[in-house]
């Protein structure tokens, strides 16, 4: 495999993971176009903690991740009061302040960005997606994802169904804050060097066109949208320059006649159900 | 069991509920009736915590309900069905039932990994439930896709699941013909035979005289009758209200 | 030299306020932003340096960019926003950002990624008033936004199509049985916004002097931030918002460092939207 090809593929899975973090937040109704802002500071602690501490990589990024769900936590909570297009514009803002954050922020290099961080392999990278996907899995399966589903349906029903609204949508802002954390540390461990410019609006908008290009319904689409963005590119070679007013052009059709996106809660649900009467397991 | 004492609810300038006083005791069905915007639905909305009172208590079983949140208060044993059905969509009809259910039982992260002898039981659980509303054979449909009559049967099982000790019935039988009227109030019944008190807010008077076993009368916001059956029916305060004023 | 700070901060500022302005006109009447503002503002000075360049005249170039740019307002508005009435809001927020991606692609095929210069069209004449510079240049910038937003102001208040739109931005259900053909001041809203956007977008060539595909980018930011903090939907508002984060930005790079600017700017963004979200002037409702 080419160092090329194997960059392709890594930054897929790193892509895949940011969906996922978009869509974590999405389920509870809440979206967030902030994410590359929890992605830089995963990116920048795990860095920091690598190249300066001389940590190994693995607790580096878990803690990368565990500060940035954290700061996720914070951001979170403020976010319950703000609905809609609201949100928006806070996780907006957001993004851009810890951006801006770590242009000035001298200790991680500043503007001059930071140098050093590597150890990221394909196996790393998409053990975590792996990971991540059988999590969302168990999820859909469990009582717990109901609970989710229930409480982006209908909060003020959900609540009076014995739900936690907030709690849910607290720790749906944690895990995809998490998530982008981990993301952006093995984004940074690969690239070898990062500047605040890596993790901008123009970014999080980006995510947030993979998950609801793939379908906003099921976990699925956000793997199956950043995908597609990953590969399209390599196979659409020859109209390179015209690529992103394609993707544009594609992206604006498909809000006019498929706006829930590639794959479908259906489409999951009916899925599931070929596989299980193949499988006949005792499924409720 | 339930005492609503001396309560108000305001919007701003707009009074929706004015001094109201109603005691639940236990075992009965009781009704809650008034024309058109007399506060029926925003009095739910105050017992179930979705808003807060303006001025005065309410209480279930002693405990002050007014500064709890909604799902506290319906872990206290109190559920409700809504005047225009609110299932949630995306659900099958069984799942609509055991989503109700995870208040029973450990729904935090752990439920992803481990299934329990309990979960088992609520399985069981939740089948009787739909049986019991005529659901198990549609259990892996959409919700949404049932006819209006299942769905409600389904709201009422929803708010069964919850296993609760009040039950507040917002015109369940809207928009019902004659058998599925019948039908309705023999489950209804039967739900009282378990010791379930519930509060039931309807238009269909037959539906009313017959199980409720004491009214209370709502217009413009305010207690304007309590009583009996047969006492409401000949309450001219009621009948004026009914009358003397145009549906709208 | 306060005082020529200050006049800088004021004509940089009204380029914000002219974008903020746009983002209101559309939030006010849709309750939606347009994401494909700030690109639409791009177009605009590219189209303005092209004509320029072309040897028209800068007036002339000013209001054939604000034609163009008014015309990609309305495409954004029927491929963005008008198949997407019933969908759930996330449908025309994404589909702008896809538009302002089409449209950034398209400004650099056209035009190239390196940055373009703006061609001298006038001689530029300095004036003494005591110890400030002002170039003609700059009185240019600082007339056309002043006239513009006056005009704006008037024609909400006193045309018809200005009640249409008030009307309209409080409530589309009512508007329509009122009489109002609320389709056409969607259209004309989308065209006068970005016409907005399209003016800005030269003035601020004429302020940088070289403009790449990429400007609307953070000139949309900054214009959404003067948006949220004049009052989302706030006309008023926007105007004064935009030009005082003008002046915030150009009194810190004056006396500060240039690289907080951002973090300040964008700070007190986000402290409006969790603390204030109504703004300094108070944000448009609309009955839903």
């Amino acid at each position: 495999m080419s160092v090329y090809t194997e960059g392709v593929i890594a930054l897929m899975g790193i892509n895949i993971l940011l969906a996922l973090s978009v869509y974590a937040i999405l389920m509870t109704d809440q979206c967030s176009v902030g994410n590359a802002g929890f992605m830089a500071i995963g990116a920048y602690t795990s860095a920091y903690l690598t190249v300066k501490m001389g940590i190994p990589l693995m607790p580096a990024l878990v803690v990368g991740a565990l500060v940035s769900s954290f700061i996720g936590l914070l951001v979170g909570i403020p976010a319950l009061r703000l609905k809609g297009l609201y949100l928006v514009l806070a996780t907006l803002g957001f993004g851009e302040m810890v951006r801006t954050f770590f242009l000035n922020f001298e200790p991680t290099g500043g503007a001059s960005g930071f140098r050093g961080p590597m150890g990221s392999t394909l196996f790393l990278i998409y053990a975590w997606v792996v990971g991540f996907i059988v999590f969302f899995w168990l999820l859909d399966r469990s009582r717990l994802g109901r609970s989710f589903d229930a409480v982006r349906d209908d909060p003020e029903v959900a609540s009076t169904m014995g739900l936690d609204v907030v709690w849910h949508k607290i720790w749906a802002f944690w895990l995809g804050s998490f998530i982008a954390g981990i993301a952006g540390g093995l984004y940074a461990h690969y690239m070898f060097y990062i500047e605040s410019g890596n993790f901008n609006f123009l970014l999080s908008t980006m995510i947030l066109l993979y998950v609801l290009l793939g379908g906003m319904q099921t976990f699925w689409g956000a793997v199956v949208g950043a995908v597609i963005f990953s590969i399209l590119p390599e196979i659409l070679r020859f109209i390179h320059e015209w690529r992103l007013s394609f993707y544009g052009a594609v992206l604006v059709a498909m809000m006019i006649f498929r706006p829930s996106g590639i794959i479908t809660r259906k489409m999951v649900r009916d899925l599931g159900e070929k596989f299980d009467k193949l499988f006949q397991t005792a499924r409720t | 069991m339930l005492t609503i004492q001396n309560v108000s609810k305001h919007f701003g300038g707009l009074k929706a509920l004015e001094n109201v006083t109603i005691h639940l005791g236990s075992d009965k069905i009781y009704g809650l009736i008034g024309p058109n915007g007399a506060g029926k639905t925003s009095l739910f909305n105050l017992i179930t915590g979705v808003l807060p009172v303006s001025k005065g208590s309410i209480q279930f079983e002693g405990k002050e309900l007014n500064k709890l949140q909604p799902h506290e208060i319906s872990r206290l044993g109190i559920s409700r069905t809504y005047q225009n059905i609110r299932l949630f969509p995306s659900m099958t009809v069984l799942e609509n039932v055991l989503v109700a259910q995870n208040i029973h039982t450990q729904w935090g992260l752990g439920s992803i990994f481990k299934v329990r002898r309990s979960d088992l039981k609520l399985l069981d659980q939740a089948e009787e439930l739909l049986k019991q509303m005529g659901l198990w054979t549609k259990r892996k449909e959409m919700s949404t896709s049932l006819a209006y009559g299942e769905q409600r049967r389904l709201e009422i099982a929803r708010a069964l699941a919850l296993k609760p000790k009040l039950l507040l019935l917002d015109e369940p039988a809207a928009g019902m013909n004659e058998s599925e009227t019948e039908n309705l109030l023999q489950r209804i019944e039967e739900i009282r035979a378990q010791g379930k008190t519930i509060l039931l807010i309807e238009h269909d008077m037959s539906v009313i005289m017959r199980i409720c076993s004491y009214i209370s009368v709502l217009n413009f916001g305010e207690l304007i009758a309590q009583g009996t059956p047969e006492e409401i029916q000949t309450n001219e305060a009621v009948i004026e209200a009914y009358l003397g004023r145009e549906e709208g | 030299m306060f005082i020529q700070q200050l006049i800088n901060g004021v004509m940089l500022g009204s380029t914000y306020s002219l974008i903020a302005i746009g983002y209101s006109l559309v939030l006010g009447l849709l309750q939606m932003i347009n994401l494909a503002h700030g690109d639409v503002f791009m177009i605009g000075a590219f189209l303005g340096l092209t004509f320029a360049f072309l040897g028209i005249p800068l007036y002339l170039s000013l209001l054939l960019a604000m034609a163009g740019a008014g015309i990609v307002g309305i495409l954004v508005e029927r491929f963005c926003f008008r198949p997407l009435k019933k969908a759930h809001f996330l449908g025309p927020l994404v589909s702008t950002i896809a538009f302002g991606i089409l449209l950034q692609n398209v400004g650099t095929q056209i035009w190239g990624s390196e940055p373009s210069r703006f061609p001298q069209t006038t001689d530029i004449a300095q004036f003494h008033i005591g110890p400030i510079v002002i170039s003609s240049i700059q009185i240019i910038i600082l007339a056309t936004s002043l006239v513009l937003m006056v005009a704006l102001d008037l024609f909400i208040r006193r045309t018809r199509m200005g009640r249409a739109m008030r009307a309209t931005s409080e409530g589309q259900v009512n508007a329509s049985l009122l009489g109002v053909d609320t389709d056409r001041v969607v259209s004309f809203t989308f065209f006068s916004s970005a016409a907005l956007a399209g003016v800005a977008g030269v003035l601020t060539a004429l302020v940088y002097l070289q403009i790449t595909p990429f400007i609307g980018i953070r000139q949309g930011l900054i214009g959404i931030v003067a948006m949220v903090i004049g009052g989302l939907g706030n006309l008023r508002g926007a105007m004064i918002a935009g030009v005082s984060l003008g002046v915030i930005e150009v009194m810190n790079d004056a006396y500060f460092t240039a690289s907080y600017r951002d973090i300040i700017i964008f700070g007190i963004f986000f402290l409006f939207i969790v603390i204030k979200p109504e703004g300094l002037f108070g944000a448009v409702q609309q009955e839903k």
